[in-house]
């Protein structure tokens, strides 16, 4: 229960939330916390922060304060990887990366989460790659004192699969690469693609352990697939050969190589030729040309989800379209970008 | 009680067709049952324990009787006519009762839970099977004040309304000045104009022809009234 109170009348009482102060352009936080006993010096400044008058605080049984609250909701959405420290402010608590990696958001749990009116709940997009302390997430109960009941079955819907936030570690992948193309494999042009892709998984903790070179014969292509496997790579990148032409073979050689799971093209431009294969756990990835032109493709979306553990398919490569389109900035700010963040 | 698989294909075969408010039904009617402590509402020695109150006339009430077993005739279906998606479950014998409530953002969050599903009958149908009780139901522990009148089990009771002559069973009749009424005679009733009818050969008992007698249908061939058919709109 809530009383409301003119300032002189709450002297010597103590405040019962944190009470922010806003100067624009230059500070916004609490100039009162909570627990803070309201003086005769203070009234001057809480005038000039708008406030005539506070709320004395009398919690009844079935009621909890806001810090209380939030603390609940925070135990309930922080799962594996996810750092934060029961001290909320202005009602607030952060949440962090506790470890690099890919952060997870279960988006329908978050949205019946904010469902409740009571609490709310605010991310990065899912699948974005995040460093150790990085914020990735806040969560605050809305109102300065509520029933419990509402904070109780918003935690229940954020405890649904265990949590909403969690952050995927990216496992070191042996990656193996296949560089396809007559062109390159004669010598008629020089590779340029292995250095870029070579460049990707080492920006991402992962090893390029082998490296061949296929003509675009299907069967030389699932040769050089099996031998890389054989040498224990356990994520294979082929590039070119991935379009619609006569010579783009690459398709065939990943096929005849006994790739178990297929799924050709993906919602996502640059990237619409990508292909994602499985041969047993062992993911293969078709990267068109778009990797030579383009320095940002759904390569980049789909690479550190697939380190993280996260098997793609069809629903996976189609549910990117919603953001999946490139802005082709003159200056790329990816990935403080919406491309890829809808899927 | 039988998995949830088969509960929802038994219902929905009870029922008529498989609908998300079988879904939410089965799922309203496992959750109550749980609560009140009966796993099995509908064997012998439980059928006589449990009472539901339906506040629904909608397809999820067809799947709470055909999963708690719970019958009007047995007076352990309860129809509260609040138009409202939920329902009461009380244990007579401990007295325990919970009411739960489908959630109305369960349905704007359909799209969420089964995203690759078109269409809003089938994504429904799929997403309130994927939901957890939390989403998709809200619960109230209740007290439901009953009176021996409301139970299940002989007539306690029975009247005549001083007006029309009709009995009246377990305490539903309305005392006006002191005169016992029928509620049709003292609040009004959900039909009006009514006239007594018979005819000749109003004698039909089974055992003999199933066609209808002559006269019947003479009278409904001639009939003025107007027949439930001709006051659908449209």
């Amino acid at each position: 229960m809530m009383k409301k109170m003119g300032l002189q009348e709450a002297v010597g009482t103590k405040l019962g939330h944190d009470i922010t102060e806003i100067r624009p352009g230059e500070f916004k936080g609490p100039a009162f916390r909570k627990g803070h006993t309201v003086c005769h010096e203070d009234l001057c400044h809480l005038q000039r922060l708008g406030k005539n008058h506070l709320y004395a605080i009398d919690l009844e049984n079935d009621e909890i304060h806001e810090n209380g609250a939030v603390a609940i909701l925070a135990k309930a959405l922080a799962g594996k990887g996810i750092t934060w420290k029961d001290e909320p402010r202005e009602g607030k608590i952060k949440f962090f990366a506790g470890i690099d990696g890919v952060l997870g958001v279960n988006t329908a749990a978050l949205a019946a989460f904010n469902m409740v009116e009571e609490v709310m709940c605010a991310t990065l997009h899912n699948h974005t790659l995040v460093k150790t302390g990085e914020q990735v997430a806040a969560t605050r109960a809305i109102p300065l004192v509520m029933k419990r009941t509402p904070i109780e079955r918003a935690a229940a819907i954020a405890r649904q699969g265990g949590s909403v936030l969690e952050i995927k570690a990216l496992r070191n992948a042996k990656a193996g690469l296949v560089i396809t193309g007559n062109e390159v494999y004669h010598g008629l042009i020089e590779d340029r693609f292995a250095p870029v892709l070579k460049g990707k998984m080492q920006a991402l903790g992962s090893e390029v352990m082998a490296l061949d070179f296929a003509p675009d014969d299907a069967k030389a292509i699932a040769r050089v697939i099996r031998s890389h496997l054989d040498r224990g790579c356990d994520l294979l990148l082929l590039s070119g050969g991935m379009s619609v032409d006569p010579d783009d073979v690459t398709r065939h050689g990943i096929r005849l190589a006994g790739a178990s799971e297929f799924h050709y093209g993906a919602a996502a431009l640059p990237g619409a030729m990508f292909l994602v294969a499985y041969l047993g756990d062992v993911p293969l990835l078709g990267v068109p040309a778009c990797g030579l032109y383009h320095r940002i493709t759904v390569l980049d979306i789909l690479l550190p989800r697939i380190l993280a553990g996260e098997r793609i398919g069809k629903k996976e490569l189609a549910f990117l379209g919603h953001g999946g389109l490139c802005r082709d900035c003159s200056e790329c700010t990816f990935p403080s970008c919406s491309f890829g963040k809808g899927g | 009680m039988e998995n949830f698989e088969t509960l929802l294909k038994g219902s929905a075969e009870a029922h008529g067709h498989l609908c998300p408010g079988q879904v939410v039904g089965v799922r309203m009617a496992r959750l109550g049952c749980e609560l009140i402590g009966l796993d099995n509402p509908r064997a012998p020695d439980q059928i006589k324990k449990i009472v539901v109150y339906v506040e629904i006339d909608r397809c999820a009430a067809d799947a709470i009787g055909y999963v708690t077993g719970v019958r009007l005739g047995r007076r352990s279906l309860k129809f509260v006519d609040n138009g409202i998606m939920a329902a009461t479950f009380v244990n007579l014998e401990s007295g325990h009762a919970y009411r739960v409530v489908s959630t109305e953002e369960a349905r704007d969050l359909a799209s969420l839970y089964a995203p690759e599903i078109q269409g809003n009958a089938r994504q429904q149908l799929e997403a309130y099977q994927r939901m957890p009780d939390s989403v998709l139901f809200r619960v109230q522990r209740v007290e439901v004040p009953m009176s021996e009148f409301d139970l299940p089990g002989p007539t306690r009771r029975k009247v005549s309304c001083t007006r029309c002559g009709q009995v009246v069973r377990d305490h539903r009749e309305v005392v006006i000045d002191g005169a016992v009424l029928c509620r049709p005679c003292a609040d009004g009733a959900y039909f009006k104009h009514a006239q007594e009818m018979t005819w000749p050969d109003m004698n039909w008992t089974p055992g003999r022809a199933e066609a209808l007698a002559p006269a019947v249908r003479k009278i409904r061939e001639t009939d003025n009234f107007r027949t439930a058919e001709s006051v659908v709109p449209g």
